[in-house]
């Protein structure tokens, strides 16, 4: 699944390249959209990919390049979203005197006091962007701290024993927020103080763009960490393990740090959405959307590959949106029979799973093998050496 | 007569038991977690539920159905799917993600079809308590008494086919060592097609008997997956009679451990059942990294004065 094995072809003309059309053609197909349905649909499904790119592509850092099968991407994804739920509002209300303990969570006090909060925030600028990187930096530091407690039991077990414990432990943390309502109000949405408030004529253009410019931030970190010696240390863990200890890699600390910096990064998204959508509603984070549905992005966009996984995300993204939006014009036959098309988007993930793995398994944009020393180094160090013409011819 | 935590516990852990049972069967033929024991557990519970209220009568005589509409599902997916993988010996977590592409698909028609009952039958499908069709017998829910029989009565003949007959000498003789097998004339193919048989059988079997002890939805195998993971996990994945076993231990485990607690703490409890099945899941794989397989096949061994090796290991 790592896509290591697939030959390297150098001379593609970019016209031939899988990434470069089918970002030509969602740029397209996004440009049709907004001419035929106006901007806000545009923006959704930007939003929404967005949130989406951050979490997949922390997910393939653990997936694609460490080799850990994470089946408990919602875990730390709740992380992220429950502890900017709980934490940063409560802050402000100590600081305002209003009421932050356990009751701050109670609906009936919660939906007084967070439009104050809000409020408060609407009032300065410099306070807004302070709260939003506050937030972010909350989410990703819970990120690491919960990716590091699921590591501790979990990362010396192997491929699909490791998938199910971190699987479990997602569940855990779901029934966690549902239940216990001091932390986010349990089944009801606790609010999250709006820190784009401030730009309130144009809320929605302004959170569209913090989130691709964070999910672009997070992208080109990743692409640089994946490419560095760390990254390259990642990949040999994948591809064998054993190696990768004989060398005298710590195979268990790699592992965990990738967990972490993945945890963190999701968590981040998770908080990303929160804001975006103003609650904080546990039930909302489900396994199926947050672990099962980042596969699918992945899976299709190519594991292992940071520009497939978001070409896939942003593809995924557009086609749920279009079941959705066009549901009564597409899928009226079903409606006919009281079925809301709305199911058709679980039918499209899982055939995209079974489709890819069946007659795709590289994805769309095949992650790139890189070898870890050019040809022509290896063999100038074979002459050095006196290996001369047997090695490379 | 049975306190109210034991009759539904037995009911819930046979049911978990028989799903554990088909998880465990399928890893150790076709080395696949099955994913989509879920959506198989789920629609052996409508399948039951659509008979009891259109046809009326208990819901028992619809078990059957439910295990022939499971196998369907198994031979689906192994036919469309699994056999391809097995040919190109895919890795585990192929098989796996495979299995959760067909579980997607499985429940967004659950979902559908929970729609059709809605509009057409104007029933509700979404919110179930199936143990309202069910009988009383000797002054307990019937439920109590006839699943757990008929879970026994399933895995004896479960047993007597594995054991007596050719065609189960022949799976365990590919569970065992699938080349040797091969080589002796045996088809792999028939044995894992009867393998996923059994087990999709069983997983809906099992998915009817849960909706008897808990509320019927369209999430139920959703949410009772992990379970039937810690259930299969904690019998070692080793032997069918382990899961089973394991199924059985984690089901009760839960109702249990949450009556006795939630007596002592109170009923708060109740919302973190789903706790003790994954602490037994966690426990067992601190303790035992490669499953309880490690720790409990030299033990069988010993008892049994025969040496039975995991496929693969």
């Amino acid at each position: 699944m790592s896509g290591a094995d697939r030959p390297v072809s150098r001379d593609e003309s970019i016209w031939q390249r899988n990434d470069v059309i089918i970002g030509l053609a969602m740029v397209a197909v996004l440009t049709v959209i907004m001419l035929f349905r106006g901007l806000p649909l545009v923006l959704t499904i930007l939003i929404d990919a967005a949130v989406f790119t951050i979490v997949t592509l922390s997910l393939n850092l653990e997936v694609g390049h460490t080799g850990i099968s994470q089946f408990g991407r919602v875990l730390a994804v709740i992380a992220g979203a429950f502890v900017v739920g709980a934490v940063p509002g409560r802050l402000l209300a100590f600081f305002k005197g209003l009421p932050y303990g356990a009751s701050y969570a109670d609906d009936a006090v919660n939906y007084k006091v967070v439009p104050e909060l809000s409020d408060l925030l609407a009032s300065s600028l410099p306070l807004s962007i302070g709260f939003l990187l506050f937030c972010f930096l909350l989410a990703a530091v819970a990120g690491a701290a919960v990716g590091w407690l699921t590591s501790r039991p979990a990362i010396r077990l192997k491929e699909a024993y490791l998938g199910i414990s971190l699987l479990a432990f997602g569940d855990f943390f779901m029934w966690i927020g549902h239940n216990w309502e001091p932390l986010v109000g349990g089944t009801t949405a606790v609010f999250v103080p709006d820190p784009f408030r401030v730009v309130w004529g144009s809320r929605f253009e302004v959170v569209v763009i913090v989130a691709i410019i964070v999910a672009l931030l997070v992208y080109l970190y990743l692409e640089r960490l994946t490419k560095s010696p760390f990254g390259r240390t990642l990949h040999m863990v994948r591809d064998c393990d054993l190696a990768a200890a004989v060398c005298g890699k710590d195979i268990v600390k790699i592992r965990t740090q990738s967990l972490m910096i993945g945890s963190a990064l999701a968590a981040i998204g998770g908080a990303l959405y929160v804001i975006y959508a103003g609650t904080t509603t546990a039930i909302g984070f489900t396994r199926l959307t947050w672990t099962f549905w980042p596969w699918a992005y992945m899976m299709l966009g190519g594991i292992g590959s940071n520009r497939g996984v978001v070409l896939g995300v942003l593809m995924l993204t557009v086609a749920r949106t279009l079941i959705i939006t066009y549901r009564s014009s597409l899928f009226g036959f079903l409606m006919a029979w009281g079925i809301d098309p709305m199911w058709l988007e679980y039918t499209l993930m899982g055939l995209v799973i079974i489709l890819v793995v069946l007659f795709m398994p590289h994805g769309l944009v095949p992650a790139k093998v890189e070898s870890i020393l050019p040809a022509d180094k290896v063999r100038r160090a074979a002459r050095e050496h006196g290996f001369g013409e047997t090695v490379g011819g | 007569m049975m306190p109210a935590w034991l009759a539904s516990g037995l009911v819930y852990a046979s049911g978990l038991s028989l799903t554990a049972g088909g998880i465990t069967l399928l890893y150790i033929t076709t080395r696949t977690f099955n994913f989509a024991h879920a959506s198989m557990a789920t629609w052996g519970f409508y399948v039951v539920y659509t008979g009891t209220v259109l046809y009326g009568g208990t819901p028992y005589r619809w078990l059957p159905l439910a295990f022939l509409f499971g196998a369907l599902l198994g031979v689906i997916c192994y036919l469309a799917l699994n056999r391809l993988l097995l040919y190109r010996q895919a890795n585990t977590i192929t098989l796996m993600m495979s299995t959760l592409g067909y579980d997607l698909v499985l429940l967004s028609f659950i979902q559908m079809y929970c729609d059709y009952l809605t509009y057409s039958l104007k029933l509700f499908p979404r919110r179930v308590t199936m143990s309202v069709f069910d009988i009383e017998l000797f002054g307990t829910s019937g439920a109590s008494i006839i699943l757990p029989l008929t879970a026994v009565a399933v895995l004896t003949l479960l047993h007597l086919f594995i054991t007596r007959t050719k065609f189960g000498t022949a799976m365990r003789a590919t569970i065992e060592n699938s080349l040797l097998a091969g080589a002796s004339g045996i088809n792999s193919d028939w044995v894992y097609m009867m393998s996923w048989i059994i087990g999709g059988g069983m997983a809906s079997l099992g998915g009817a008997f849960m909706a008897m002890a808990m509320t019927g939805t369209p999430v139920l195998g959703m949410t009772t997956i992990p379970f039937m993971f810690a259930g299969a996990i904690l019998g070692g994945l080793h032997s069918l009679y382990g899961g089973i076993l394991g199924g059985f231990v984690v089901g009760l485990a839960e109702y249990a451990g949450v009556y006795f607690l939630a007596a002592q703490a109170g009923s708060w409890v109740l919302g973190y059942r789903m706790a003790i099945p994954l602490l037994i899941m966690a426990i067992t794989l601190i303790a035992f990294p490669q499953g309880l397989a490690g720790a409990w096949a030299p033990m069988v061994s010993r008892l049994r004065g025969l040496r039975r090796r995991g496929v693969g290991a």
